[in-house]
C-alpha cells in the first residue's frame, strides 16, 4: 500500500459494515423480563388498587413525636460508631487483601485466587445472617453488629480496591518495577498512591451503607437505634417510630454531605 | 570491557509476534549508544529485555556478566535503570518520594512502606535532585511539573538507584524540540561524567547522530547496522528504515532526505 493511493480520484468503498448485535440483547431482555412478570404473578392492579391504603397508613406518621429525642440520639450514637468500627474492620482486611487479588500485583496465581475466593466468600455472607450468628456467639449489642458488618463489607471493599488496583497504569507500575522494587513496595508506591481518590470514594460509600445497615440490624440485637425503631414498630407508636426514622433520615443525610465535602478536599 | 552481552536472542510474543530475530550485540561500559529503526523493529523489547521487564524466548541477556531472569531480576534491576517515553511517575506523589523510588531496591520493605528513608537515601535524592535541575520542584506533585521536567524526574529516578546502565525507551517521543534536547544533553552529561552505559531508542536521526557513539540500526526484528555516526550514511538509513515488500518507496526517500 502506498502512500499516494490515497489521492486517487474515486474514493474508495467502505469495508462491509460489522454486524450489531445490539436490537437482539435488547428483545432478549425485555422478553425475559416479561416472562419473569408472568411468572411470578407480579400483578400491576393490586399496586394501583394499594395507593389508597398505602396514603392512609403513611399518614398515621404525621405527628412526629420528639419527647425522647436525647435517646434517641445517643442511640444513633450507638448505631453510628457500629457503623464505624464495622468500616474500619473491612479497611484493615481489605487493604491486606485487595493486592493479592488485583491480578497485575499479585506474587503468582495461587495467592491471587485464594484471595479472590476469601473476598467472594464475605461478600456473599449477608450481614443479617453474619449478625445473628455473632449474636448468638457473642451476645446482644454492638459489638457481633460491628464484626457482621466489618466481614460483609470487607468482601466489597477488597473486591473494589482490587478492580482499582487492576486499573493502574501499566506504564506507572513498570516505573516503579524498574528500580527493583519487591511485592510490598510495589503495593505501596505503585498501587495505593494511583487509587488513593477512588479508594477514599468506596470508603465513603461503604460507612453510607454501613449506617444504613446497622440501623436495620438493631432488629437482630445487634443495639443502637434499630433495636428502638424495632420496639415502637411492634408497640404501633407511630410517633415515636416517625421521629426514629427522621433522626435516621437527617444522620444520613449528614454524612452524604460529610463525605462529598471531604472528596471535593481530596481532589 | 562490555556492560552488557545480548547472546542471540529471539522473542515472540504470545500473540505470536516475533518481536526480535536473533541478535547478537555486546555494549561497552561507559558508552553512549542510540538504536534506531521504524517502529515495531523490536527496539522497545531489546531495551526491556535489558532490564528483565520481558524474558527472551531464546538466547540469553547479561549485564555485567549476570544472566537477567527470574529469581535475580529485581538485583539486576537496582543497578540497570530505565527512563520511559512516558514518564511513568507516581503521579501522586511528590517529586522527591518518586526520586526517592529509585532507592527502593536497595532497602529492606519494612521502613519504606511506610515511606520512612535514611538521611543518607535523602541525601542521594537531593543530589539527583539538583542534577536535574528541579530541587525548586522537590515537593510538587508530579503531574503539574511540565512534560520536559517529568522526564528530568525520570532521570533523576534513574540517578536515584546509582545505576550502572541507564537504559532510556525514545524519552524524548513525547517532548518538544527544546525539552528534547535538554534531555539528550543529560543523558550524554550523564553517561560522560559518571561513567554510566546509556543506551537510547530513538525516532530522531539527527539526535541521533550528534549525541550518539554508537548507532544500532533495526528493522524487523534484526540488526541491519552497527557503527559510528559518521559510518551511518543516505544508504544505510535507507536500509535501517527499509518497509517490507516495498521497492520504491518514495514516502522513505521524503523523510530521510533532510535527516
Amino acid at each position: 500500500m502506498n502512500v499516494h493511493d490515497l489521492k486517487s480520484a474515486r474514493p474508495q468503498p467502505l469495508p462491509p459494515k460489522p454486524r450489531n448485535p445490539m436490537p437482539v440483547w435488547v428483545a432478549a431482555t425485555l422478553a425475559m423480563l416479561w416472562l419473569i412478570v408472568w411468572d411470578l404473578e407480579i400483578s400491576f392492579e393490586t399496586l394501583a388498587y394499594g395507593v389508597a391504603d398505602m396514603a392512609e397508613y403513611f399518614s398515621r406518621y404525621g405527628q412526629p413525636d420528639f419527647t425522647d429525642l436525647s435517646r434517641y440520639l445517643s442511640l444513633m450514637g450507638v448505631t453510628l460508631a457500629t457503623a464505624l468500627w464495622g468500616t474500619v474492620f473491612a479497611l484493615l482486611v481489605a487493604f491486606f487483601l485487595a493486592p493479592l487479588a488485583a491480578r497485575n500485583f499479585a506474587p503468582n496465581a495461587v495467592t491471587y485466587r485464594i484471595a479472590r475466593e476469601i473476598l467472594n466468600f464475605m461478600r456473599a455472607m449477608p450481614d443479617l445472617l453474619l449478625a445473628l450468628i455473632f449474636v448468638a456467639a457473642l451476645g446482644l449489642g454492638p459489638l457481633p453488629g460491628a464484626l457482621a458488618l466489618g466481614v460483609h463489607t470487607a468482601g466489597f471493599l477488597g473486591k473494589f480496591f482490587a478492580e482499582s488496583l487492576e486499573r493502574v497504569d501499566k506504564g506507572v507500575c513498570e516505573g516503579v518495577a524498574s528500580t527493583g522494587a519487591n511485592f510490598p513496595q510495589m503495593v505501596m508506591y505503585a498501587g495505593w498512591p494511583s487509587i488513593m481518590r477512588e479508594a477514599l470514594g468506596y470508603v465513603l460509600y461503604i460507612l453510607d451503607r454501613n449506617v444504613r445497615m446497622a440501623s436495620v440490624l438493631g432488629l437482630v440485637g445487634a443495639g443502637g437505634i434499630g433495636l428502638a425503631l424495632h420496639d415502637t414498630l411492634r408497640l404501633f407508636d407511630y410517633g415515636q417510630s416517625a421521629a426514629l426514622i427522621l433522626v435516621i433520615l437527617a444522620t444520613i443525610l449528614m454524612i452524604d454531605y460529610a463525605s462529598a465535602w471531604l472528596r471535593g478536599r481530596l481532589g | 570491557m562490555s556492560a552488557i552481552s545480548i547472546q542471540s536472542v529471539s522473542k515472540r510474543f504470545p500473540n505470536g509476534f516475533e518481536a526480535l530475530k536473533g541478535v547478537d550485540t555486546e555494549i561497552r561500559s561507559g558508552s553512549f549508544t542510540v538504536v534506531l529503526g521504524p517502529s515495531g523493529a523490536g527496539k522497545s523489547t531489546l531495551l526491556r529485555l535489558m532490564n528483565g521487564l520481558e524474558t527472551p524466548t531464546t538466547g540469553s541477556v547479561r549485564i555485567d556478566g549476570e544472566t537477567v531472569d527470574g529469581l535475580k531480576v529485581r538485583h539486576i534491576r537496582s543497578r540497570v535503570a530505565m527512563v520511559f517515553q512516558q514518564f511513568n511517575l507516581v503521579d501522586r506523589l511528590s517529586v522527591v518520594t518518586n526520586v526517592l523510588t529509585g532507592r527502593l531496591a536497595h532497602r529492606s520493605w519494612v521502613g519504606s512502606v511506610f515511606y520512612l528513608f535514611r538521611q543518607e537515601d535523602l541525601g542521594i535524592a537531593r543530589e539527583a535532585l539538583s542534577r536535574v535541575g528541579l530541587t525548586d520542584k522537590a515537593w510538587n506533585r508530579a503531574d503539574k511539573l511540565s512534560g520536559g521536567q517529568q522526564q528530568r524526574v525520570g532521570i533523576a529516578r534513574a540517578l536515584a538507584q546509582r545505576p550502572k546502565v541507564i537504559l532510556a525507551d525514545e524519552p524524548v517521543a513525547s517532548l518538544d524540540p527544546v525539552a528534547s534536547e535538554e534531555i539528550m544533553a543529560l543523558l550524554r552529561e550523564i553517561c560522560d561524567r559518571d561513567g554510566i552505559t546509556v543506551v537510547v531508542n530513538l525516532h530522531q536521526v539527527e539526535l541521533a547522530r550528534r549525541f550518539a557513539d554508537r548507532i544500532i540500526g533495526m528493522n524487523s526484528g534484526k540488526i541491519v547496522f552497527d557503527g559510528s555516526p559518521e559510518q551511518m550514511t543516505q544508504p544505510v538509513l535507507r536500509t535501517i528504515y527499509q518497509r517490507e515488500g516495498i521497492e520504491d518507496d518514495n514516502s522513505l526517500d521524503m523523510a530521510l532526505a533532510y535527516a
